[in-house]
């Protein structure tokens, strides 16, 4: 059993009283050049450029070959939990802005193999989405995708990537992360893997009601991810909780080939991965499971066509996350610079 | 001679004809539809009840239950199915025990979750959607629904068509003047209820709609139900079409399917067609799980048109925690539909009604509402509705009646009338609560009604 993370605890109490906070946060946001100037932060942005470094070295190592991700495109990732999409106009077209690459990652892998986009993504988060200490609306992530990789493959690079940013950070920001009164364990991969439904079955038993066809709540998540020291894996989500381009195991109908894993001491969420749908007419039913036309997706639906079977999996991690886990620090908006969150602004 | 006569007589006549044809929708509404019932309930409120016109008063009518029907429909309808008081009335005596009085009509409690909103009364406003008709009165009937606590519902293109804030036509409301102009009237009662349909969905409006501020203290209240729409009872499994100016459709040309494409034609008008949208068990089971997780906090309903299967749409809604299933019956209203759909696709109204009674004996529970539309329209058929095992009556033509003879007012008046009427037959029956009304209250002029809705035949010694 591990412990709440303090900064974790700090940001609960901070949210309780919903008015302050929000008072807080818009301040936080308004005028965030005062404090990305104090130390701490200026030392947060330094180990955050480190984080970027570690996770080119491993991915480098292997054999992963970065990419140029795309800004803009007809269409981008509808798997997002409620949150909107922006919109431009391209020429009298409607262009979205990447909610993420995920579409483009399987396009790259087919060309390069292996392949990884250190990618800006915009999604327009529901408001509440402000009290969960986790959602940007303006973020990065790396994303990343194995040409005929498998769920198990996918799962190892998150243990191996894991592991070696942390030991990087320990090594080169030793003092740095002492001084903000973190300290981070070594860990040793392979870590828990469980089930959805052994999940939910887990959260059920701590205290937290979950439905069992659904996503895990985020207060349940949270609790999850509190219950471990280290990293943990969910796998075999139920279909329909998840975007379209999850794939469903053929073995195990109605249940998806695809992975979360979770930060421990309460920090939640670290990456979401799985292995990708590559049968045509099986893209096209899930897309209909949002409620959309498919001939909005009509270039990722040819490319399925041309390229078939392309089989691929991979996951995308998100940056501001795996700083504010590794820093100890209370919600994401101090792991940036000009942090938006959802509905607050305008600012920087 | 007589012979030249005769043939210009007959052109005559068929011109006439011919003129009088493209007045056709409106004419067969008004000849078929039950028009002068919502009228007199939208003009005269709760004494619209009584079938008193101006000449006719308290005590100067002479009536009897009429026997000949205007356009006999060639199927049987919940007309078929009367209801059946008894003499001998236990629950009025523990309500007279409650009251230490002999309680009337009033004293019935109509109030009924309805899809996981609270309603005032077993009777919803249909989702209605961008038509003119349907956006020309929707601000007067969001209101009195409002006002009279029952739940409103938001059609498919709203927000397309007519704009989710801005106005994009001018003299009809946007997406967002229709939806605050509801829940800023509501009280204690109702909620709304909102469609995205394929083309709604290019757009996102569930997402909108869910991130929308103005909106959140209601979603956050339990107020705010989203709609999946499968079919519609006028025309099961084809799309909407509707005529749209031709710089109308530029502007949405890449959502919609048109015959002929806007930018080219230089016709004034062209049509829009809009898709029915593709469905499979797995298909709604999936998008109901991620309607549950990306919008937590709002109820689900599903409305599905008059098909053979629906019974698996309500298993599979029911499986997946949906709050409600509408089945919209054949007779159920349209802003344009082939008049071959709306002659021969789906089965009437009663169907579904049967459809929804199998359901409870297969053992769907209260968990999720069961509602039924299809031309139903006043107390007797809200009565006849719940007795079968729908949780409400959802109708949209009587609020547009209503509304147009006589606005905001109309829409309260025909609510309040219905109310009464509704609450009379209640306690006709010896009930007092509207949940306590059940399949004894009804039995059947028709043989083959009554065997498949397990009710008496009226004419036979079983009854």
């Amino acid at each position: 059993m591990g412990k709440v993370n303090p900064a974790v605890l700090e940001f609960e109490a901070m949210v309780k009283d919903k008015e302050s906070y929000i008072k807080f946060i818009e301040e936080w946001v308004k005028h965030s050049w005062r404090w990305a100037k104090e130390d701490k932060y200026v030392t947060v942005f330094k180990i955050q450029a480190s984080i970027l470094r570690a996770i080119r070295e491993y991915l480098d190592s292997q054999g992963f070959i970065e990419a140029l991700p795309p800004i803009i495109g007809p269409v981008t990732d509808p798997g997002i939990r409620g949150a909107k999409q922006a919109t431009i106009d391209f020429y009298g077209h409607e262009y979205k802005v990447m909610s993420s690459a995920i579409l483009y990652k399987q396009y790259m892998a087919a060309v390069l193999g292996k392949v990884y986009f250190v990618s800006p993504n915009i999604r327009l988060e529901p408001n509440d989405s402000v009290f969960t200490g986790r959602h940007l609306v303006e973020f990065f992530q790396v994303d990343l995708e194995i040409l005929n990789g498998t769920l198990d493959d996918a799962m190892k690079v998150a243990e191996g990537l894991f592991t070696y940013v942390t030991r990087y950070i320990k090594d080169v920001h030793g003092k740095d992360l002492e001084k903000m009164g973190r300290s981070l364990p070594d860990y040793k991969p392979p870590f828990l893997r469980y089930t959805h439904a052994e999940a939910v079955e887990l959260v059920n038993k701590l205290g937290c009601r979950n439905p069992s066809n659904t996503e895990i709540l985020w207060e349940c998540e949270k609790v999850l991810s509190a219950y471990h020291d280290a990293p943990i894996f969910i796998y075999q989500y139920p279909k329909g909780s998840r975007g379209f381009y999850n794939r469903e195991d053929p073995g195990k109908p109605g249940y998806l080939r695809d992975f979360d894993m979770l930060y421990p001491e309460g920090f939640g969420e670290a990456i979401s991965g799985g292995e990708r749908e590559y049968e045509p007419i099986k893209v096209i039913a899930r897309i209909r499971e949002s409620g959309e036309d498919p001939n909005k997706y009509r270039w990722l639906l040819e490319m399925l066509k041309d390229f078939y079977p392309l089989k691929t999996a991979g996951f995308g991690i998100g940056v501001e996350r795996l700083t504010r886990f590794i820093c100890g620090l209370r919600a994401v908006w101090e792991a940036r610079p000009y942090p938006k969150v959802a509905g607050i602004g305008p600012a920087p | 001679m007589f012979e030249w006569l005769a043939l210009k007589m007959g052109e005559l006549a068929l011109r006439l004809r011919a003129s009088l044809v493209t007045l056709r929708g409106i004419r067969d509404f008004i000849d078929d539809y039950p028009i002068d019932e919502i009228l007199l309930k939208a003009i005269k409120g709760e004494e619209g009840v009584y079938p008193f016109g101006e000449l006719a008063s308290y005590g100067a009518a002479m009536l009897g239950a009429p026997i000949n029907r205007r356009g006999y429909p060639r199927f049987l309808t919940i007309d078929d199915l009367i209801l059946v008081p008894p003499a001998f009335t236990p629950k009025r005596l523990e309500k007279m025990a409650e009251l230490l009085r002999e309680p009337v009509f009033t004293d019935v409690n109509l109030e009924v979750d309805v899809g996981g909103l609270k309603s005032s009364m077993p009777l919803v406003v249909a989702s209605m959607g961008s038509t003119d008709i349907a956006s020309r009165y929707s601000i007067a009937i969001a209101k009195a629904a409002a006002k009279e606590g029952i739940p409103f519902g938001i059609g498919e293109n709203v927000h397309t068509v007519r704009g989710y804030d801005k106005r994009l036509t001018r003299g009809h409301p946007s997406f967002k003047e229709r939806v605050m102009a509801y829940l800023t009237n509501m009280d204690k009662y109702g909620g709304v209820f909102i469609q995205q349909n394929v083309e709604d969905a290019y757009d996102e409006h569930w997402n909108k709609v869910y991130s929308d501020k103005d909106l959140e203290p209601y979603i956050d209240e339990g107020r705010v139900a989203f709609e999946i729409k499968i079919g519609q009872g006028a025309k099961p499994g084809l799309g909407g079409v509707i005529r749209m100016r031709r710089e109308d459709a530029v502007k949405v040309r890449e959502k919609y399917h048109f015959l002929e494409d806007p930018l080219k034609t230089n016709k004034k008008t062209v049509e829009r067609y809009s898709a029915p949208g593709t469905y499979t068990a797995d298909i709604l089971r999936g998008m109901i799980r991620l309607m549950r997780t990306s919008y937590p906090r709002v109820k689900i309903w599903v409305k599905v048109g008059p098909f053979r299967d629906v019974l698996d749409v309500i298993r599979v809604a029911y499986e997946e925690g949906a709050n409600a299933v509408i089945i919209d019956g054949k007779e159920g209203g349209t802003g344009m539909a082939p008049s071959v759909a709306m002659k021969e696709l789906g089965y009437p109204t009663i169907v579904g009604l049967i459809k929804i009674r199998e359901a409870r004996l297969m053992g769907i529970d209260d968990r999720m509402s069961l509602m039924i539309a299809g031309r139903l329209f006043n107390g007797a058929h809200i009565v006849k509705s719940r007795a079968l095992g729908a949780s409400a009556v959802y109708a949209g033509r009587p609020f547009v009646v209503a509304a147009m003879v006589k606005g905001e007012a109309g829409v309260r008046n025909f609510i309040r009338a219905t109310r009464v009427e509704t609450q009379m037959i209640v306690s006709a029956l010896g009930k007092y609560d509207i949940r306590d009304v059940s399949h004894e209250d009804v039995a059947s002029l028709n043989k083959d009604l009554a065997t498949a809705l397990g009710i008496p035949y009226v004419y036979s010694r079983e009854f």
